[in-house]
């Protein structure tokens, strides 16, 4: 069972690159990557690292279960 | 055992292909440049010397990239240098390391058990390390091994991306 992630979303929202982004959490901006795209996930300290820096419940960010698609809950916000 | 320069402080960032490519040439042309080597340095062997030879300045080569490398670093930083992801993944190719050089060095002793007990009684004529040559060689081969195998595991895995 994977953890799933917007931290793309997050990041784009921000206009941060991975390697801004990377410096705030002291990580390897590959580290970053790594994390977009589901292939590592993370700590509980590094996903509540990632969440205090955007300000927002970890659980926003970080999910056991797939997350609606963007535009999905842009059209149904019940979603 | 990883080298450090002022212009690479974390070392040569390289992609997966090369990684590999440089893993495969030490550990296929160090071992085939040796054997080339036992061969006689006369005749046609000549040429099979030289061409040993050549092998494993390639191998050599191959190590001292290896060594400069980002992959390198990884697998041979402390931890205060390495995040969380980094030493994760530093562990699991160490532990994995560890276990392909046990295994390579029970096979070799195996081998030398058995051949030399063939070889003693005239069972067989199969090679054994004699000497300061043969033994030289095969410490300097599998303290390249032991150096350079975290970082080949961690540049073989499969299912990662090339680039980021």
């Amino acid at each position: 069972m994977g953890v799933h992630n917007r931290l793309a979303v997050f990041r784009a929202e921000r206009s941060m690159s991975r390697k801004a982004l990377a410096d705030a959490i002291s990580v390897n901006p590959q580290t970053i990557g790594y994390l977009e795209r589901g292939d590592y996930a993370p700590s509980v300290e590094l996903a509540l690292k990632i969440s205090a820096l955007f300000g927002v419940p970890v659980e926003h960010l970080f999910s056991l279960t797939p997350f609606v698609p963007l535009a999905q809950s842009l059209k149904d916000p019940e979603t | 055992m990883y080298a450090r320069s002022k212009r690479y402080p974390f070392g040569r960032s390289i992609s997966r292909p090369v990684i590999r490519l440089l893993t495969a040439g030490l550990y296929a042309g160090y071992p085939a440049g040796c054997l080339l080597q036992l061969l006689p340095a006369t005749g046609a062997g000549l040429w099979a010397h030289f061409a040993g030879l050549a092998l494993i300045v390639v191998a050599v080569g191959c190590f001292l990239s290896i060594a400069m490398s980002s992959v390198q670093r990884q697998a041979q930083e402390v931890d205060a240098q390495l995040d969380e992801r980094e030493r994760a993944e530093r562990d699991h190719a160490g532990y994995r390391a560890h276990a392909l050089f046990s295994c390579v060095v029970l096979l070799g002793i195996l081998y030398i058990a058995l051949v030399s007990d063939l070889v003693a009684n005239g069972k067989a004529d199969l090679w054994l390390p004699q000497g300061y040559e043969g033994w030289n060689a095969i410490f300097w081969g599998a303290m390249m091994l032991a150096l350079t195998l975290p970082a080949a595991v961690l540049g073989w895995r499969r299912g990662l991306p090339d680039v980021d």
